[in-house]
């Protein structure tokens, strides 16, 4: 776990440091919190079978969140994933095997799928750059805009099932103990690191947050590396609609439902500030961790399963303002 | 952050003053067109009922847009408040109205209050306090369906009479837009909002209360909601998580940007949020008309969301929007 230690952003020595305990602590919390429910409920938390619902759980969160940091980096924000999400699952199961007998064009639903994601996704950054609307009222506007789309397809059919049974049971199959949407996610993740380690890209996300102006004015092509990032995050969710989708084994516009708090969420408890510039993937990996297992935690203790967005409302609020609290002044101007 | 000549605030003054009037005649016409049996039947008075409600939530939202903030709250807030008085209209009669209006109106303070200690952005706070609404209202309802017992005439008035046509609660809806517009305008109160709005850091040294004056915003961002949900209530008798109510957040926002509200902040004229939520009312009888698939309604909403920004917001070309 000692990746999670560099970020590759910030280069003061002050940062340096902070972000090397920043990292650490998010993964004590992790250990601290199983830890503790492996003492209040030692006979159902602390299994292999639970520990694979946790990380099938965690997996469409962490594919979400990896685009979603990637824009998040430069100070941007998607709030279209729960859209994007019933968009692009609606459009895999219609070009699988269904029980409406739409299309099938085999495995090449996926990249489909993936292709209406990040359209959508490379649409609101255009919106956003070239209409100068800030990010999140656009993606506000895409979420609805993808929903409405899912429900396009949706019609007035019967609900599409999916009737490929091996295709469906894929996600939940183990390898090792490990659940195949977790490896998936995993392999999301990578490709994120890889991003913003190996890639001009990638460091510009972070020059990008860190201040804007002089980005623009050392010369990285700041508007269109944003669109980039915006359709690398409508891809994710696509993805994870697909996830989605192969799970409930069905098409529902509403796939994603519940899932933009989980993954905001996650990506500030997990140490990237919504101001973007510090922070990353491997950040928001350990997030989804930290919320999957105190979700899975609270719940086998018997809490009220409806709570979970309230419960990511919750720490979406305290991450932000803890991550805040420190830049809290008098005339500050905070809208 | 923005810098407005005097010549374009003018300009757009003149825009704002006629602009969400002008877009809704342009789409009433287009319907009354295409539809012309529309006008004559029932049509009015179902707009008038469907725009009440969003109008009410559009109202709050542009008293916080009109500091430069967002409330991405206030519509389940709104939903919460219609679940929490449809629990209590049987036991309490009338003191449950007021009782939920004062709750909600409380979580809203309670935004305001978070707001301006801890200094975050508005949206991610009120995206926080949107998912503790839903899981209130799931929680508080057991994800069911609520039915008013008992006392269902103490909200049922507000759609069922009926003057000229259109339900009073409308009526009243378009009164307290005048009142709202009026507060703005003509109180100290209203003019240091806008005066936030503009520049915050020039109203703060020039002595306004910013921090109270956020607080008040938010505060009238819950109540108006709440008063949408009792509308709800008082519309359909029941109120629940999924139910009448539910998708509110979208549309309201987009009646307000509709209405000439700038997201940037300092401009807002809540008489013209009138015809901005009477227009997000029409959309889908409008769309309907031209031919446009039913279930396509959201990508509509959030198209016109998108396309009212996009022309009402005034930039620079220098500045940075993220």
């Amino acid at each position: 776990m000692t990746t999670l230690t560099g970020t590759g952003g910030a280069t003061t020595k002050r940062g340096a440091a902070t972000k090397w305990r920043g990292g650490l602590a998010e993964v004590v919390i992790l250990l601290g919190l199983v830890a503790v429910f492996s003492i209040l409920n030692p006979t159902h938390f602390p299994t292999l079978t639970n520990l694979a619902t946790i990380l099938n759980t965690a997996s469409i969160p962490v594919i979400l969140g990896v685009g979603a940091s990637a824009v998040v980096l430069t100070g941007r924000i998607d709030l279209s994933v729960e859209g994007v999400m019933g968009a692009a699952g609606m459009t895999f199961v219609l070009l699988s095997a269904n029980s409406r007998e739409t299309a099938d064009i085999g495995w090449l639903a996926w990249p489909a799928a993936l292709a209406v994601g990040a359209a959508l996704g490379a649409l609101t950054g255009a919106i956003h750059v070239l209409a100068k609307v800030p990010s999140f009222i656009v993606s506000l506007g895409i979420w609805y805009v993808g929903l409405g789309i899912a429900a396009v397809l949706f019609g007035y059919e019967m609900i599409p099932f999916l009737t490929n049974e091996s295709a469906v049971a894929w996600p939940t199959a183990t390898l090792a103990g490990i659940p195949n949407s977790f490896l998936l996610a995993l392999c999301v993740a990578a490709l994120g690191v890889l991003i913003e380690r190996m890639t001009r890209l990638g460091r510009a996300a972070y020059a990008i947050g860190n201040n804007e102006a002089v980005a623009r004015m050392t010369g990285i092509p700041v508007s269109t590396f944003v669109v980039i990032l915006f359709a690398f995050a409508g891809a994710c969710s696509g993805l994870a609609g697909v996830v989605g989708s192969l799970a409930l084994g069905a098409g529902a516009a509403n796939v994603g439902v519940g899932m933009l708090f989980l993954t905001l969420a996650a990506i500030v408890i997990g140490g990237t500030p919504l101001g973007g510039g510090r922070g990353g993937t491997l950040r928001t990996v350990t997030g989804v961790l930290i919320l999957s297992t105190l979700y899975n935690g609270l719940i086998l203790a018997g809490v009220d399963p409806s709570i979970q967005s309230g419960v990511s409302g919750l720490v979406l609020v305290a991450a932000v303002v803890a991550a805040g609290w420190s830049q809290r002044e008098r005339l500050r101007v905070f809208k | 952050m923005t810098a407005i000549s005097i010549g374009a605030a003018r300009f757009g003054q003149m825009r704002h003053a006629l602009g969400p009037a002008a877009i809704f005649a342009g789409l009433l016409a287009l319907v009354a067109l295409a539809v012309p049996e529309f006008l004559g039947g029932g049509g009015p008075s179902i707009i008038a009922q469907q725009a009440t409600p969003i109008l009410l939530v559009a109202l709050g939202q542009c008293v916080v847009l009109q500091i430069g903030s967002i409330d991405l709250s206030n519509a389940a807030t709104g939903l919460f408040c219609a679940i929490l008085s449809a629990l209590t209209l049987g036991p309490l009669g009338v003191a449950s109205p007021l009782l939920c209006l004062a709750v909600v109106t409380l979580i809203g303070v309670g935004n305001g209050l978070v707001l301006v200690y801890t200094q975050i952005p508005s949206f991610a706070l009120t995206l926080g306090t949107l998912g503790v609404m839903q899981a209130a209202s799931l929680v508080v309802t057991g994800s069911n369906v609520v039915y008013v017992m008992d006392n269902m005439d103490v909200v049922a008035w507000l759609f069922a009479v009926q003057v000229w046509t259109l339900p009073v609660a409308f009526y009243i809806a378009v009164l307290l837009a005048v009142a709202l517009w009026a507060f703005l305008r003509f109180t100290a109160s209203g003019q240091g909002l806008s005066a936030i709005g503009y520049n915050e850091r020039a109203a703060a040294l020039s002595g306004q209360p910013v921090r109270a004056l956020k607080v008040l915003a938010f505060g009238l961002s819950g109540f108006f909601a709440g008063l949408a949900g009792l509308c709800v209530i008082s519309i359909s008798g029941a109120a629940s998580s999924i139910g009448l109510g539910s998708d509110l957040l979208v549309p309201s926002i987009a009646a307000a940007l509709v209405g000439g509200t700038a997201i940037t902040g300092g401009l807002c004229n809540p008489v013209n949020v009138v015809f901005g939520a009477m227009f997000v009312a029409l959309i889908p009888v409008g769309s309907a008309a031209v031919g446009v698939d039913p279930q396509a309604q959201s990508i509509v909403y959030g198209g016109v969301l998108v396309v009212a920004v996009a022309a009402t917001m005034s930039r620079s070309r220098n500045a940075i929007v993220k």
